[in-house]
């Protein structure tokens, strides 16, 4: 099936035409006269507006749904080969991810995969290729997952339901972009109940959407034929994936996960950051077909390539040749030679015959494998000397053989998703080797590995490696070729001759100096032979290291010849002429500004000339001219330019497209290694990587299933600092500011008392303790408890207590007043920087970042510390006396009188002094003794009343107590009859 | 794990590059025997003064200087900007030694910087605050900076305050340098006749004659307080083309500084106004003659600017690389890992460069 989505555009489509006859044709027939006999439809109102109220609805809806649409158009900055398209299948456990992917791949290569192991990449169309990933169940290989998918098939198991994993990874894609979604649902063949089927995929389908959007395709597979999902529908899911595009998504652009140059330092997920020591562009294991005008694949052209499934079978590396056979399928002994594999291509003969010429070597493995390493050991220096900022340990060798052996492969990284993580090229072979010669040299490394045995076979000269392998080749005495060239000039260097005569080189070194992080000389060799490589090469020299004796070297041979006179660093001329300081003088003055020491006389008529043109009143033409040489270079830059700011204002995806092609046409003009060198690898690149120092246990828990991304950290994202997210920090926050430094800030008040006011100052103590303090704090604002308005300073006073401040405030305080002041203090968060370590640790393990500090009390057993100053107490208030009001008595002198304090205060008593005595005659004294008295009887009848009328209350109390008791108690029993009464009854009735 | 950390480099060239790159990209450096074999070691006023100004507009960063000066670590942190900034950039080196970097700190601030300088405007060493004002300024526009938000006003001979903004930038082809239509300037004379700024630019209008009538040059003298404090008089040139590229140069005459004045010496004699007016076109001239779209002066920046872009083609064109740019294309390669394609052009004696942006991207902005 030819892939839809290719851009092939020039190509005329074949018209359409309408059959005539047939089932089809009737149909048609039948469909047109109607509506043309009829002349009126059933109803023909029905598509028409009858309310304006609906029609503005459905006009608002419209515009809606179109701005909807309408998204700020991203910038897609990938040219040249389209990376694989990276197809992530992820579910629950049990749902059929494998399976999935089996009958995918099976659709596509016609070949049946044994499982599922890493990520397998096949051709799908001509210009296209699929990558299938299979997402592990665990939040780690989630996120990796998400972050390089593509199109994420979310597998739901359809006699269940959403499972949480699905969610988990919905939620993690949408803080890596979100990539395209689809959804598939399998298991839907256990429902017997059609209506119930039915209702299911309604039901899950909406819950789909609600998840993602209205109208997001959710795939039924419909069952299982033999093992295997209906052969339609994979046919079907496998069309939907083959016109699905990548959606250029912002986060990409700005996480390389996928894309990695430029960046030096990488991130390996699970296993910490590193600093990359080399990366080298390889063919591609699984290239596109040539762009030949045909229809379709051919068959030869499906390729698939699955490293970790046990697919492939000779695989070829920059410095190696693997080859990898199942031991089931072939047994080397020296006798059965007819009995080869079946499965094998043409390649596979060539590895089968090195594998078997292995046998005819002397040496036992073990041997071979001791003598490479004494090899290893006296090849140190000399490698050493080419790379010097690598630190190789000898005795680490032979853990490092390993983990060079072990880790390739292990990657799916980079922009098309596969490339390896090689941690190292050290094995050197001395010997001349060529592959059929009968005595061969080759090392081989056995080991075991994911299961079944591989072979490493190690050679040098291996002419049919790659090209790679022949460019990189260069030997110890670079600093000669470059001389050579130097002095040959440019234009001995057109860019075809570069190629050959490499290869050349290559092709008879004595193969002693294969070393894989020789790629830096390799590079600037290719820089030296293109055209403009002077001038780079003056600039940019060979390393900083060697860089100024370089420069001052090339200027003294280049200076006598005529054409580069002119570009010489004016530095250079300067520096012989007038001592000023030279261009190696670290300590150089930094100016911007240059001066030229030499004046020349503008009023020469000569000179005047040569620059003529360079003004208004100068010939238009010739100035032309200038510009012209230029634009042959620059193809249609100028139009561009001119265009520019209209542009600005205008369309804004047309100024992207213009851009982008202007980008592609500068970057095409220059050759391939200058462009890499500039660029870094495009994507669609398959690249090696190598990283050194990575800890072994990458290698020993080393699990296909989970995919392992490296990642470029880019500017910035390796500092520490604090990020603001809008809600709890969880996997999916997403984050609204990035601070290196968020103030976190405490509130602190610290309270002082008056010892001593003045008329709007006061003398505070208790607030600090020292006069160090005081002067801290020296112009804060201070507040009293009693809302006097706040003073606003704060001095500090030289007395004999320390800490005392004087302050001044609105108004006079009050020696109750408490005074304090609010201050800030910042919290210092301790940074603290744990990467996470899955990758280096058994996959199945629990990861544990640190233990809580509650965990480690308790492992510790630790008691929790108890401070006593925390505890919160009860807070005892006295209550305030407030003094009499004394008005002074000059004060009072002036006040009016309404004014003034009267004080003659009211007594409740008068005074015995001033009570007027009465004295009583005998008659009187008698009367009064009397009324006493009857006073007295009346009281006292008054008082034995009441106790009796109390008594008989009380009798009479106890006795209502009684009966109310009785009461109640006859009342309960009612109620209780009533109830059973009741409950029978209803009893009865129900049944 | 195996990653180091600070980039390690030595001596006090390019000291301002370095701590500007440094800052841009977030990587800390670590800059050794600075002067060591100096007789004076260490860190110079200005570049002590750098420092400050450097703390004063970002934050979370960390400056060690170690006791004799020849070591500094310098962790860079958020370029904050702010309003209201004030610096003293000390009378050792002229403004547009400070505005050179801070241009572009201001880029990438989180906040406009809007900052008081206040130091020398014009001296031999540095481009004056008017080349700034009337081409580096505009060169910025390029790079899709808009131009109102950059804005520099000279208060008085002495203290000139920046108007930063914040942008995206672009990148940008900017090949066609055009003709020369007209030459602008800008004389200063500070407490000094007004008269000698007219003997200035009438001995450079005489040599500007031959070529061009279109000459204006303005005259600004400064007397009283806004004169500052010495003697000193000078001009700044502007050549314009038609494709809007401008060529600036600055020649001023003043005394020496004060760390170069012995006591007992006498003042030296000062360079004649005409003598100066003579140089100062015969300078442009030479900037003219060269081509490019860029005076030898604003390479650097130039290219700083370029390999900030976006991972876009940048196009460029100047003519003589100084070893100012040179320095610069290497700083940028080592912080930025960004290579510029160099390519002569025998035919107009310039050179094209040609680079992929690195992206950098301001970081320090809140997130709307």
């Amino acid at each position: 099936m030819p892939p839809a989505d290719t851009g092939g555009g020039e190509q005329p489509h074949k018209a359409h035409r309408q059959s005539k006859s047939g089932a089809k044709a009737r149909k048609k027939k039948g469909k047109g006269k109607g509506d043309e006999a009829g002349g009126d439809q059933k109803n023909p109102k029905a598509f028409a507006f009858k309310s304006a109220v609906k029609a503005k609805r459905l006009q608002s809806r419209a515009a809606e749904i179109e701005q909807r649409r309408l998204h700020v158009p991203i910038m897609d900055r990938s040219i040249g080969e389209p990376p694989p398209f990276v197809v992530v299948v992820q579910g629950p456990p049990q749902v059929g991810k494998s399976l999935l992917i089996k009958c995918l791949v099976k659709r596509y290569t016609k070949q049946n995969l044994s499982e599922v192991c890493g990520p397998i990449t096949v051709v799908s169309g001509k210009s296209r290729r699929v990558q299938f990933l299979e997402c592990p169940n665990d939040i780690n290989g989630m996120i990796d997952a998400a972050k390089i998918a593509d199109l994420a098939l979310l597998l739901i198991d359809g006699s269940y339901g959403f499972e949480m994993d699905t969610f988990e990874f919905l939620n993690i894609m949408q803080v890596h972009g979100f990539p395209r979604v689809m959804g598939v649902l399998t298991h839907i063949d256990n429902f017997k109940d059609p209506k119930k089927l039915r209702k299911t995929k309604q039901r899950l389908k909406h819950r789909f959407w609600a998840e993602i959007k209205e109208g997001a395709k959710l795939f039924y597979m419909s069952g299982l034929d033999n093992g295997k999902y209906n052969k339609r529908d994979v046919n079907n899911l496998a069309r939907f994936i083959s016109v699905m595009k990548p959606v250029p998504l912002s986060w990409r652009m700005a996480h390389p996960y996928l894309l990695v140059d430029r960046f030096e330092d990488v991130h390996i997920t699970g296993a910490g950051d590193f600093s990359l020591s080399g990366v080298t562009g390889l063919a591609d294991p699984c290239p596109l077909p040539s762009a030949a005008k045909k229809r379709g694949l051919r068959d030869k052209e499906k390729l698939f390539y699955a490293p970790m499934s046990g697919l492939g079978d000779l695989l070829y590396d920059k410095d190696a040749v693997y080859i990898n056979i199942n031991d089931h399928l072939v047994q080397f002994s020296k006798n059965d030679d007819n009995d080869a594999p079946k499965k094998q291509g043409k390649g596979n003969d060539v590895g089968v015959a090195l594998v078997k010429n292995l046998q005819n070597t002397r040496y036992s493995v073990d041997e071979k494998l001791e003598q490479s390493f004494i090899n290893f050991f006296g090849r140190r220096p000399a490698a050493q000397s080419m790379e010097s900022n690598v630190e190789d340990n000898v005795i680490s060798a032979s853990q490092q053989d390993k983990k060079d052996a072990n880790l390739r492969n292990t990657g799916t990284m980079e922009s098309n998703g596969h490339s390896e993580c090689s941690s190292d090229s050290e094995e050197d072979n001395d010997d001349d080797t060529q592959i059929n010669d009968r005595d061969v040299d080759l090392r081989e490394e056995v080991e075991f590995h994911n299961g079944r045995l591989r072979r490493r076979a190690v050679s040098t000269n291996f002419e049919d490696v790659d090209e790679e392998v022949t460019d990189e080749d260069e030997d110890e005495d670079e600093d000669e070729d470059d001389s050579n060239k130097e002095d040959s000039g440019d234009g001995q260097f057109s860019g075809g001759s570069v190629s050959s005569d490499d290869s050349g080189e290559a092709n008879d070194s004595d193969g002693e100096s294969e070393n894989a992080s020789k790629w830096k000389e390799s590079l600037l060799a290719r820089t030296l032979s293109s055209r403009s490589a002077n001038l780079m090469q003056l600039v940019y020299g060979q390393q900083s290291s060697k860089l100024e004796g370089m420069v001052s070297k090339d200027n003294s041979g280049e200076t006598d010849s005529s054409d580069e006179e002119f570009f010489v660093p004016k530095g250079q001329k300067k520096q012989a002429k007038n001592e000023l300081p030279s261009f190696d003088d670290i300590d150089a003055e930094d100016c911007s500004k240059f001066i030229k020491a030499d004046q020349r006389d503008w009023s020469n008529e000569q000179l005047i000339n040569s620059i003529r043109d360079r003004f208004v009143t100068g010939n238009w033409s010739k100035a032309a001219l200038r510009g012209k040489e230029l634009n042959e270079n620059g193809e249609e830059d100028e139009e561009i330019y001119g265009d520019f700011e209209d542009l600005e204002t205008g369309e804004l995806k047309e100024e992207m497209e213009i851009r982008k092609q202007l980008n592609i046409s500068e970057l095409n003009e220059l050759d391939e290694d200058t462009r890499v060198e500039i660029e870094g690898f495009r994507t669609g690149t398959y690249v090696r990587l190598e990283v050194r120092d990575v800890p072994f246990e990458l290698v020993e828990h080393f699990d296909p299933r989970h995919p392992i991304l490296v990642g470029g950290i880019g500017l910035g994202e390796d500092n520490t600092g604090y990020m603001q997210v809008p809600f709890r920090i969880t996997a999916t926050g997403w984050i609204q500011e990035f601070n290196n430094s968020a103030r976190i800030v405490k509130k602190i008040k610290l309270t002082g008392e008056p010892c001593k006011i003045f008329k709007k100052t006061a003398l505070i103590k208790g607030m600090f303790t020292s006069a160090l303090e005081v002067a801290r704090f020296e112009g804060a604002a201070i507040r009293t408890a009693a809302k006097i308005e706040p003073g606003d300073m704060l001095k500090r006073k030289g007395e004999n207590i320390e800490g005392i401040a004087r302050c001044t405030f609105e108004d006079k305080i009050l020696m109750s007043d408490i005074v304090f002041l609010r201050a800030w203090v910042n919290v210092d968060v301790p940074t603290y920087c744990n990467l996470v370590t899955t990758a280096l640790q058994p996959r199945e393990q629990a990861w544990q970042g640190m233990r809580t500090t509650a965990e480690l009390r308790r492992a510790h057993n630790i008691p929790i510390p108890h401070n006593k100053d925390s505890v919160y107490k009860p807070i005892e208030r006295k209550p305030r006396k407030f003094n009499p009001l004394e008005i002074p008595a000059k004060l009072q002198h002036l006040l009016p009188f309404k004014s003034k304090p009267k004080d003659t205060p009211k007594q409740k008593k008068v005074p015995i002094e001033k009570r007027v005595p009465v004295v009583m005659d005998p008659i009187e004294r008698r009367k009064h003794a009397a009324l006493q008295q009857l006073m007295l009887l009346k009281h006292e009848k008054a008082r034995k009343k009441r106790v009796k009328e109390e008594k008989k209350k009380k009798a009479y109390e106890a006795e209502k107590a009684k009966t109310e008791l009785l009461t109640k108690k006859r009342q309960r029993e009612e109620r209780r009859e009533r109830y059973r009464e009741e409950d029978k009854r209803q009893k009865r009735a129900r049944r | 794990m195996g990653r180091e950390k600070a980039r390690r480099l030595s001596g006090s060239r390019h000291f301002r590059q370095r701590l500007v790159l440094a800052t841009l990209t977030c990587s800390p450096v670590t800059i050794e025997d600075i002067r060591s074999g100096d007789a004076a070691p260490g860190l110079r006023p200005h570049e002590v003064s750098l420092l400050r100004l450097l703390d004063k507009i970002s934050d979370h960063h960390s400056i060690d200087l170690n006791e004799t000066g020849t070591k500094l670590r310098y962790k860079p942190g958020v370029i904050i900007g702010g309003k209201n900034l004030e610096h003293d950039c000390g009378v050792h080196r002229g403004i547009g030694y400070f505005l050179e970097p801070l241009i572009l700190l201001g880029l990438f601030a989180r906040a406009p910087i809007s900052i008081r300088l206040k130091g020398i405007t014009n001296d031999t060493k540095d481009p004056s605050v008017d080349t700034f004002r009337m081409s580096t300024l505009h060169m910025l526009k390029h790079f899709g900076v808009p131009i109102e938000g950059l804005e520099l006003k000279i208060d008085s001979r002495g203290s000139p305050p920046l108007g930063g903004g914040e942008v995206f930038l672009q990148a940008t082809h900017w090949i066609e340098e055009g003709m020369v239509k007209r030459i602008r300037g800008v004389s200063f004379s500070t407490r000094v006749s007004a008269q000698i700024e007219h003997r200035i630019i009438y001995a450079a209008r005489g040599i500007f004659n031959r070529f061009i009538p279109d000459v204006h040059i303005f005259t600004d003298h400064r007397s009283g307080p806004t004169g500052g404090k010495s003697a000193g008089y000078g001009v700044s040139l502007v050549a314009e083309t038609t494709t809007g590229c401008l060529l600036s140069i600055d020649a001023t005459v003043s005394y020496p500084n004060v760390d170069e004045i012995n006591d007992d010496s006498e003042r030296p004699e000062l360079m004649s106004p005409e003598d100066l007016g003579v140089q100062a076109a015969s300078m442009l001239l030479e900037e003219v003659a060269q081509g490019g779209v860029v005076d030898s002066t604003h390479q650097g920046l130039l290219f700083i600017l370029c390999a900030l872009c976006p991972p876009d083609v940048t196009k460029v064109r100047v003519g003589q690389l100084t070893p100012h740019a040179i320095e610069t294309l290497r700083n940028i390669r080592d912080f930025l890992d960004v290579k510029f394609i160099i390519k002569p052009d025998p035919n107009s004696n310039t050179v094209t460069l040609k680079c992929m942006g690195a992206g950098v991207k301001n970081l320090a902005r809140k997130i709307s």
